[in-house]
């Protein structure tokens, strides 16, 4: 899937997915503060949001 | 409001892997970013392609999935 | 009469008198000048309607699912290869089917009849995979040295170019849902796009209910789509519906080795595990 959203011209980074078990609260707010730094450079959004103007 | 510039990430955590990661990280006082917002769902397997687009178009930023 | 319309006649009416099936669905003359509609003949003087040229662009195995009676069906190469999807996903069973195989040799395209159509150009499986009986000898399939140029092309943009190139694509779409409709592969009872608890996708024009409606369809067809066209042949505004399957096609190839409907004892790659699935998107 991300692949596809690359191709529309969507930037692939802003669909992450992770494999975490409920006992790795260490790897889970590693892998959360990386995600969330990885958008973070993205910066907002500007494709795909429904406009309601 | 200071929050407005950050970006927000939707993200759907699987009930007994990441939720439970999250919680423990919460119970255990652990430091994460606060633009993620969760959504818990039963399983990973439930998340649907729908599930993603939805969220875009309602203006996240970015998607995490994690099981 | 052309040979091959006449062969198909033949086997038609032959195993409607034996009784063998109910119905067998083929093509007939449609009411303006180079189109063919879908048609059921459910008797042997019927047969008669039936007529096979360059504008058989629809896919029959649309109008074989879910069905009960015991179906005839004529199939060119790609519509065998969906006739081949919906028995491996449960929609008819094999026993149902007589399969009338037709060897293809491209279909006209709708502006420019003395061209290919661009799918049949690309294709590779002229020859139907799975039938009963061939109204002819097959063709020689073609050699494509670069099947995937087209899909490579939009690759090599950047993303603002890439994003423009869709918005302009989709542009004209009037939300008829013709793609979806003559796609064999869309048999959902209801659609997402109908949905209305809760409701995914908006009803009007909006510019991003356009895109996601053409996004998520096209990623229901990841690993099943086929490329027979009839999205395209379908479509009253011309849209290139084919520009985002195209995509999941060539990395349904590249990720998992697979293309959709050629074998009746595979599952598609996106409905099974295997520890050798490609892995490293996630962390």
């Amino acid at each position: 899937m991300a692949n596809l959203f690359e191709h529309i011209g969507m930037e692939k980074e802003r669909l992450q997915f992770s494999w975490i078990s409920s006992a790795e609260a260490g790897k889970f707010t590693n892998v959360a503060t990386e995600v969330a730094n990885t958008i973070e450079a993205l910066g907002p959004i500007d494709k795909f949001v429904k406009k309601t103007d | 409001m200071a929050e407005d510039k950050k970006t927000k990430v939707v993200s759907f955590l699987c009930n007994w892997c990441s939720y439970g990661a999250a919680d423990l990280a919460g119970v255990s006082r652990m430091q994460y970013p606060e633009n993620i917002r969760v959504v818990r769902i039963p399983c990973t397997g439930r998340v649907t392609p729908k599930f993603i687009l939805s969220a875009f178009r309602e203006g996240a930023d970015g998607v995490w999935v994690s099981g | 009469m052309d040979s091959l319309t006449q062969k198909i006649r033949e086997i038609a009416s032959n195993i409607l008198k034996e009784g063998r099936v109910d119905m067998v669905i083929g093509f007939a003359k449609g009411t303006i000048p180079m189109t063919t509609k879908p048609y059921m003949a459910r008797t042997p003087e019927q047969v008669e309607n039936f007529i096979w040229d360059k504008n058989c662009t629809l896919n029959l195995a649309n109008y074989i699912t879910g069905r009960k009676e015991k179906i005839g069906i004529i199939a060119k190469g790609c519509d065998s290869r969906n006739i081949v999807n919906h028995i491996v996903e449960n929609k008819i069973s094999r026993d149902q089917l007589y399969i009338i195989g037709v060897p293809c040799s491209g279909m006209a395209d709708k502006h420019n009849p003395d061209e290919l159509r661009d799918n049949c150009a690309t294709c590779t499986h002229r020859n139907p995979v799975i039938f009963d009986v061939m109204a002819a000898e097959p063709v020689e399939e073609q050699k494509i040295d670069d099947p995937f140029a087209d899909v490579k092309a939009v690759e090599a943009m950047d993303k603002d170019a890439k994003w423009s190139y869709f918005e302009g694509l989709l542009q004209n779409c009037i939300r008829c849902y013709a793609c979806r409709n003559a796609c064999p592969l869309c048999y959902c009872p209801t659609c997402f796009v109908d949905e209305s608890g809760p409701q995914w996708v908006g009803k009007g024009q909006n510019k991003t209910d356009i895109q996601t409606f053409h996004f998520l369809r096209a990623f229901h067809c990841a690993g099943r789509c086929t490329d027979c066209g009839a999205c395209e042949a379908a479509c009253p505004m011309d849209i290139h519906v084919r520009a985002f399957t195209r995509k999941l096609n060539k990395d349904s190839l590249e990720l998992f080795g697979w293309e959709a409907g050629l074998d009746i004892t595979k599952r598609p790659p996106l409905d099974t595990f295997n520890p050798d699935d490609p892995n490293d998107f996630i962390k």
